[in-house]
């Protein structure tokens, strides 16, 4: 039996991938804690869960395309959140004594802590930004990144210049395959096991879902919210006169499209894992944690990327053949109608698409992941 | 040097055929327009852009390796001018290149 400490974030993408991991950890007999924002972690971890709180704070709203994106992400939300957490995390730590700290690599308190306590930790990679490195294309954008890091890091005390919060030096576990990132250099510490994936349940009219169309998801996501409204009505227009043949889901909230066309369904929420063997289809904004669930199940993508490493997934999703990229902002409705034809009726993308459910399948998933998890935990016994 | 720079019409038009886009003609661009806020162009669109600039302006026209070349809040501020600024400046270095004669003498 090993003790794991969980450092994540209050998101949608990073919790569940951690939350998934953490029951197949539990289902191996092991202990695990949490540590995070009370307000929003103990409703999804329910009341029997240790959790060791850090507070909750706001955010002001972040920008929403490209560069200015990346800047305030860091600048506004990731640095600060790890500003305020690390007493919390550090306490945490030292209350519970865990032999391995399982770190988001965008929760950098958590590396910070264990970093700082001689523990050894493990870094799960969320997000498709900090694995291939896509920012090496941009060296200046790289080198301010790196900055804020290092200043981060001596505000903590960490000075040991080979220490980096984004990737631990013991385990590295990355959602994804290389039938996805492709073959790259990793070293040999790096493990990726596909999508870490917990079923979430919810309501779900089943009944108005038509046996005799084609259906096709449409979602951009936990949030981006204040940016969906306009797509969303692109999209519905898209959908529109393809109503003898498909028929579409959007997720949000129903005043979001007051009067949408008959073949188009909206609703709050969906229940992903349930509905996902029944679609044809999915556009969205390439969200990983949508993308890798979707194509665990074979099924082909339109991604219009807003902002973060979704243009980094769209593009590694459509050099893998299975999904089209258009632009969020500007896409037209007769332009993404057009891409959803194509990747309906050309089975070469639902083909691709299979291609890496298969390589998600063989990689194990939170089981995979927890089984790597366990071997880097110096078991208790001999501690 | 008489003959007339890259104007921000140019490079509307450029953008409009890059992006394929021509909502942008009569989206009342300027040199003050910045490509990331106001038009939301991504890697894939200024690509696009730096493939269509090359194609038209010569192969001295190295948009993406521009940007690669700018900080994070160049990148942000990056406006339609500093885009045509970069363009004439291209096209001074390249006339200059064709012309060695003419420059000497």
């Amino acid at each position: 039996m090993s003790r794991f400490l969980i450092v994540t974030l209050p998101l949608t993408g990073h919790a569940y991938r951690a939350m998934a991991i953490a029951d197949e950890l539990a289902a191996r007999g092991h202990e695990v804690a949490w540590c995070g924002s009370k307000a929003y972690f103990r409703p999804l971890l329910g009341p029997d869960a240790t959790l060791f709180p850090t507070g909750t704070r706001l955010y002001r709203d972040q920008a929403g395309y490209g560069m200015a994106a990346l800047k305030t992400m860091w600048q506004q939300y990731l640095i600060p959140m790890a500003r305020f957490t690390l007493p919390a995390v550090d306490r945490a730590a030292l209350a519970y004594q865990p032999d391995l700290v399982v770190v988001d690599q965008h929760a950098l308190a958590g590396a910070l802590v264990a970093h700082r306590h001689g523990l050894p930790w493990a870094t799960l990679v969320t997000g498709a930004m900090e694995l291939t490195h896509p920012l090496t294309a941009l060296p200046r954008v790289d080198a301010w990144v790196r900055a804020q890091l290092a200043s981060l890091c001596r505000e903590a005390g960490v000075t040991d210049v080979a220490f980096d919060p984004l990737v631990s030096p013991y385990l590295l576990i990355a959602f994804t395959t290389s039938a996805l990132v492709g073959e790259q250099p990793f070293p040999g510490h790096f493990v990726l096991v596909g999508p870490a994936m917990l079923d979430r349940p919810c309501a779900f009219p089943w009944e108005l879902l038509d046996p005799a169309l084609r259906k096709v998801l449409i979602t951009v996501g936990t949030v981006v919210t204040g940016l969906a409204a306009d797509f969303y009505q692109r999209a519905a227009d898209a959908v529109a006169p393809l109503a003898a043949r498909v028929q579409a889901i959007i997720v949000g909230p129903p005043d979001l499209l007051p009067e949408p066309p008959g073949n188009v369904l909206v609703v709050p929420s969906v229940p992903m894992l349930a509905l996902l063997p029944r679609l044809d289809a999915v556009i969205s904004h390439g969200g990983m944690n949508t993308v890798s669930e979707t194509l665990a199940h074979g099924v082909p993508l339109v991604l219009a990327p807003i902002n973060h490493d979704q243009p980094v997934v769209a593009s590694q999703v459509v050099r893998a053949g299975a999904g089209i990229r258009v632009p969020f902002s500007r896409v037209l409705p007769s332009q993404l109608r057009q891409a959803l034809v194509t990747i309906l009726d050309d089975p070469a993308y639902r083909h691709a698409a299979e291609r890496i459910a298969n390589s998600f399948a063989a990689a194990g998933g939170a089981a995979a992941a927890a089984a790597h998890l366990e071997s880097s935990a110096s078991p208790r016994a001999t501690s | 040097m008489t003959e007339a720079g890259v104007t921000p019409d140019d490079l509307t038009e450029a953008l409009a055929a890059a992006t394929g886009d021509e909502s942008l003609l009569s989206a009342g661009i300027t040199a003050a327009t910045r490509l990331e806020g106001d038009l939301r162009l991504d890697s894939l669109d200024l690509a696009a852009l730096g493939a269509l600039l090359r194609d038209r302006y010569g192969r001295a026209v190295d948009l993406v390796g521009y940007v690669a070349g700018l900080d994070i809040d160049e990148i942000i501020e990056l406006t339609v001018g500093d885009v045509t600024d970069y363009l004439n400046r291209c096209g001074q270095t390249q006339r200059r290149a064709e012309r060695p004669a003419e420059q000497s003498r």
